[in-house]
């Protein structure tokens, strides 16, 4: 561990568990970013739409 | 000059009293972290988002502390609380101002090194960090150092008050480190055991954290920017559905058949209005406040603590603190008959009730028939403990012929033969000038104006 300001114990068991889940919250982080995208495009179709209107 | 002893575990920053004053300090350990985070442009992003005490950088010696890289005066915090006195409301809005930090801390190359509860206090209506130094330079590829303590001191008691009883967060008086994940998730409900987010960080974390993990040290750490910050997000989902709504609003209801006549409510306001703009209270304490709809007459002249015992009032008077934007008022939750004690090591880590700051104005409306009937507390000890809390004080005394009264005499043996006006201004007497008194029509309850002898 290479914290040089760790001074309360982070626990092994909560590192290891994050090392675990590491691919699944990529996962979520990258399907999340992907829906904000396509929410934030389709947000801007329909407001132009709107405005047009 | 004396050490804030809430501050002691940090080795590379730490909080002292000097000359009324709280400062921090610095070690030259931390000095490039303190560099990072005023280089990088993130304090001054985190003050102009409300979500940091700002500071500035003095000159001073502080004697025997390490302080042998910088001392930061930070902009004072008139009364310190803690997480077992809050609201649900004001615990959560903490954990996601401390989620919103880490988020913008990684994008500018830094990272939360602790997630302590204690590190958030009240400023201005709204719960900011006070640890300036909980910043550290985000290092590569490694998990986050502060996630079981983030789980322990917000995401355990936070879910236990909303998915099990509002009352929960008074374990946090018990559990100075949070609240352990296993005897959380087994006191939590079936169907919010099976919460996908409460489920990972509560239940398999848990497990997780129980384990001996001795070969752990020979596994090379790969924490990707995109798992960091799958975390993050994660953990705020999981905090943003945990809401109350449904366990105050069955609460609501009893109230609503408690609630006095409209008259004696206006009566009260007007009297104790016109005696607050007397004295023009720059600090007060409103003890059993309710939701703080009189609280807030002196906090229109400074900062006002509003405590109930009851946590549901309390979270109403938050949620209308927030609605009105009435900065200066803060409610807490604190039970009268068994205040907030000194905690943690040698009792000195979290501030007893009585060892912050005292006010200069104190309310007790319709509370002395509860300490006096409801309690048992002999009028004296009442009068004294009022007589050492502040100079001033406003107080309702509520006769016996009064309804509430008469309810709670009803199914218990009247012991209370000193429960008498004379008996009341006999026993404050003592300490205090009885100033004014008014009646509050159309009731017979009475307000007093007193000030300290």
């Amino acid at each position: 561990m290479t914290h040089i300001l760790l001074y309360i114990d982070p626990g092994s068991g909560s590192f290891i568990f994050q090392l675990l889940i590491a691919g699944g919250l990529a996962v979520g982080f990258y399907f999340k970013k992907i829906r904000d995208t396509l929410m934030g495009w389709f947000r801007s179709v329909f407001s132009s739409h709107s405005r047009q209107d | 000059m004396q050490q804030v002893h809430g501050s002691f575990r940090d080795p590379y920053s730490g909080v002292v009293i000097h000359q009324n004053q709280v400062f921090r300090w610095m070690s030259s350990a931390y000095e490039p972290h303190y560099r990072q985070l005023m280089d990088s442009g993130l304090y001054d992003q985190l003050v102009k988002n409300n979500l940091i005490v700002s500071h500035q950088e003095v000159d001073i010696q502080l004697g025997e502390w390490p302080a042998d890289f910088r001392i930061i005066l930070p902009r004072q915090i008139p009364f310190i609380s803690y997480p077992y006195e809050w609201s649900f409301a004001q615990y959560r809005e903490a954990a996601l101002v401390l989620l919103q930090i880490q988020q913008l801390a990684m994008s500018f190359g830094m990272s939360l090194r602790d997630a302590s509860a204690y590190n958030f206090q009240f400023l201005d209506g709204r719960m900011v960090l006070i640890d300036t130094a909980s910043f550290e330079i985000l290092p590569k590829n490694q998990p986050w150092v502060a996630y079981g303590q983030f789980c322990r001191h917000f995401l355990a008691p936070l879910c236990l008050m909303a998915g099990r009883d509002i009352r929960l967060g008074g374990m946090m008086q018990q559990y100075i480190d949070g609240i352990p994940l296993s005897l959380a998730y087994r006191l939590l409900p079936l169907g919010q055991k099976l919460k996908p987010g409460l489920l990972m960080h509560l239940y398999f974390h848990g497990k997780s954290s129980g384990k001996t993990h001795a070969n752990h040290s020979s596994r090379k750490p790969s924490f990707s920017m995109a798992s960091f910050l799958g975390l993050i997000q994660s953990l705020t989902g999981t905090i943003r559905t945990l809401k109350v709504k449904k366990q105050i609003s069955t609460w609501e209801n009893y109230y609503r058949s408690l609630i006095l006549s409209d008259e004696y409510l206006a009566g009260k306001k007007e009297i104790v209005a016109a005696w607050i703009q007397k004295i023009r209270p720059a600090y007060t304490w409103d003890l059993g406040a309710n939701d703080g709809s009189l609280s807030r007459i002196a906090a229109a002249y400074g900062l006002t603590v509003a405590f109930d015992s009851d946590q549901v009032a309390v979270e109403w008077g938050y949620e209308n603190m927030k609605n009105d934007t009435i900065s200066q008022l803060l409610p807490l939750r604190l039970d009268l008959t068994n205040p907030s004690p000194g905690l943690g090591w040698a009792s000195r880590e979290r501030m007893a009730w009585l060892s912050r700051p005292l006010p200069e104005l104190t309310l007790a409306l319709a509370l002395i028939h509860h300490l006096a009937i409801g309690n048992n507390v002999p009028m004296t000890e009442i009068a004294r403990l009022f007589g050492s809390l502040s100079p001033w004080l406003i107080a309702e005394f509520v006769p016996r012929s009064d309804p509430k009264v008469i309810e709670m005499l009803a199914f218990r043996e009247d012991i209370f033969s000193s429960y008498h006006p004379e008996g009341f201004e006999e026993s404050f007497s003592r300490y205090f000038e009885i100033l004014e008194k008014k009646a509050v029509a159309p009731t017979q309850r009475v307000l007093y104006l007193m000030k300290r002898k």
